[in-house]
């Protein structure tokens, strides 16, 4: 037993690892979570991708220019792999879940967006932040504000000056102490529709577009 | 002229189908059988890394430590148990002691992680004797922390990923609301300090409010001494645990050791449905062939000479199987890698199927060896065939 105890410590110790995943950004649970996120879901699909497989230095570049910030630090790289949860209702598909991982102020924050097939947001999830006030933005009320806006909305906000009109500009920060950090979440929201727009909604207006 | 080789070649055509079928039967088989034996070097090999990274052969902790370790990660770490630093004078005082280095293992409550929140965990070291004991930790950006009593943190390659951080950024330590400043971020390591923050240990024996105390000592010994003796020495330290790494290791070993008879018996297994599958394709071939082998026998041909001729049959089936498998077992080792991980309760960083040359030459004799004894029995048949008979169509049969 005492054996078993030490060799279980050993695990523990080396264990530390497995504690931090990737730089993807994956639900923890996606069983659990696509079920809460998207209630009507009955099942879903995962699939991968990343810039530098969609259009590689191109792409970035096209994402950079609408997103209004180059991509930054040694983590924010064109190969990050991106999970996207294709939700489904019986056989059909309802919508999309999607996160990014963003720097914060104290550390990574993840940001899943619940998604129509319209690229509207249905739902507002950050997975994980630090932060003495990540209580507050991770709390059901800032969320809801974000439901209903679209890329449309989001177009408009610029992330170097943080000045926003239209319907974002009415997103009030719940822990003004975390100024920071609410301006990460408003930047990896954007981008999380930037790229769910590169990956999935252009390229289904195109493929669309011959039918019309 | 007409080799035998090139006869047995032309036969095994004739039945493309099973002849496929049958060397399939045989890669299945060598894939295993490959990815059993490349899987036992690679976890042992990998564990033995996992090992030598930590950089020290012996730990002390206080008792009851291995199960209170484990409560770090169910709990929080509420329930570690702590020795007083001075014990850390005792034990330099023992030749078998190379160097030692001090450990203060903690871990706090974030809830902001995942819906139902998670553990973060920090260590407070020295960063001299530490580094002394691991040189071959490389810093990608920044440095050790310089001050044992400053707020600054070390981060692993993928903490640091993971936080999105860089040097000169700032972490805070949850619950205890502490801010650190990242002096440096390490190379990737493959080991356990990629996922691992340090920070100095005044400092966080400080946050503790543990001060002087530690949960580990990681002991270096002296290269040639006798591991042995200097446990027996250092149990009689009141209230402190011995972990040998290498008893770690043995005790891992046997932890995965079932698994390891499952899947050894699996190939077992698969060799000898290979090896009846073969069997059954050249005995069916000899069969077929009753007539021409009689009319070989006739015009000539010695029973040698047709034990031959089906024996290079066989080897041929088993060469171009074996090869399949090899191929097949290179291939999937990635595969094989990541299902090893998810079957076993621990797998240590590293590759885990290990497949080098030499192994790929053994397990291909392996296969050739049995190959060829399967082919005994069929050969010696069509060796005994007797021509007249043969040509009638009667006997044997």
């Amino acid at each position: 037993m005492v054996k078993v105890a030490i060799a279980t410590l050993f695990i523990i110790l080396t264990g530390y690892t497995a504690v931090f995943g990737a730089v993807g950004c994956d639900l923890n649970d996606p069983d659990r979570d696509v079920a809460r996120l998207f209630p009507e879901s009955t099942g879903y699909k995962t699939v991968y991708t990343s810039i530098v497989k969609k259009g590689g230095d191109k792409l970035l570049a096209t994402v950079e220019s609408r997103l209004g910030d180059k991509f930054r630090g040694i983590y924010e790289t064109i190969d990050v792999p991106y999970t996207i949860y294709e939700i489904n209702a019986k056989k059909k598909k309802i919508g999309y879940i999607h996160g990014v991982n963003q720097k914060g102020q104290f550390g990574g924050i993840q940001v899943f967006l619940v998604l129509n097939l319209e690229g509207t947001i249905k739902g507002f999830y950050i997975q994980k932040m630090t932060s003495q006030y990540a209580g507050r933005l991770r709390d059901g009320k800032f969320g809801k504000q974000f439901i209903g806006l679209t890329l449309k909305d989001f177009e408009r906000y610029d992330i170097i000056s943080g000045k926003a009109s239209g319907q974002v500009e009415q997103i009030k920060n719940p822990a003004p102490e975390a100024e920071a950090d609410f301006r990460a979440a408003l930047r990896a929201t954007k981008k999380n529709l930037i790229l769910m727009d590169e990956f999935v909604f252009s390229t289904q207006s195109t493929q669309e577009a011959p039918k019309k | 002229m007409i080799t035998k080789f090139q006869v047995a070649y032309k036969n095994l055509l004739r039945k493309k189908v099973r002849t496929l079928l049958t060397i399939i039967g045989i890669a299945l088989s060598a894939w295993v059988l490959v990815s059993l034996l490349g899987f036992n070097r690679g976890y042992e090999s990998s564990l033995n890394k996992d090992i030598d990274n930590m950089g020290f052969q012996l730990m002390i902790m206080a008792k009851g430590c291995p199960y209170e370790a484990a409560t770090l990660m169910l709990k929080g770490g509420t329930g570690l148990r702590y020795m007083d630093e001075s014990i850390m004078k005792e034990i330099t005082k023992e030749p078998e002691v190379e160097k030692i280095t001090p450990i203060f293992m903690s871990a706090v409550f974030d809830p902001n992680k995942g819906e139902s929140g998670g553990i973060a965990g920090y260590f407070g070291i020295e960063p001299k004797s530490f580094a002394e004991m691991k040189p071959f930790l490389k810093f990608k950006k920044g440095g050790w922390f310089t001050d044992v009593n400053g707020h600054e943190a070390v981060m692993g390659y993928e903490a640091a990923e993971l936080e999105q951080r860089e040097v000169g950024d700032m972490i805070l330590m949850p619950e205890k609301n502490v801010q650190f400043k990242v002096a440096g971020i390490l190379e990737r390591t493959g080991t356990q300090d990629d996922g691992t923050i340090f920070v100095p240990l005044k400092t966080v024996q400080t946050i503790f409010n543990r001060p002087n105390e530690l949960t580990t000592i990681g002991i270096k010994l002296t290269k040639g001494v006798d591991s042995g003796r200097l446990e027996e020495k250092l149990y009689k330290l009141p209230d402190v645990q011995i972990v040998s790494l290498a008893q770690v290791k043995e005790t891992i070993m046997k932890l995965i050791s079932t698994a390891k008879v499952m899947v050894l018996s699996i190939a077992m297994i698969a060799i000898l449905i290979a090896m009846v599958g073969v069997i059954n394709t050249i005995l069916t071939s000899v069969w077929e062939r009753f007539q021409e082998i009689g009319i070989l026998k006739t015009i000539g041909a010695m029973p040698w000479d047709i034990f031959k001729l089906i024996w290079i049959e066989t080897l041929m089936l088993c060469t171009a199987g074996g090869v399949l498998g090899v191929i097949i077992a290179l291939i999937l080792s990635r595969v094989t890698d990541m299902v090893m991980r998810r079957v076993l309760p621990y797998a240590p960083g590293g590759g885990l199927v290990l497949i080098d040359l030499k192994l790929i030459i053994i397990t291909l004799i392996g296969i050739l060896c049995i190959g060829l004894l399967s082919g005994i029995y069929p050969a010696w048949r069509a060796g005994r065939i007797r021509p007249l008979e043969a040509i009638r169509g009667e006997a044997g049969r």
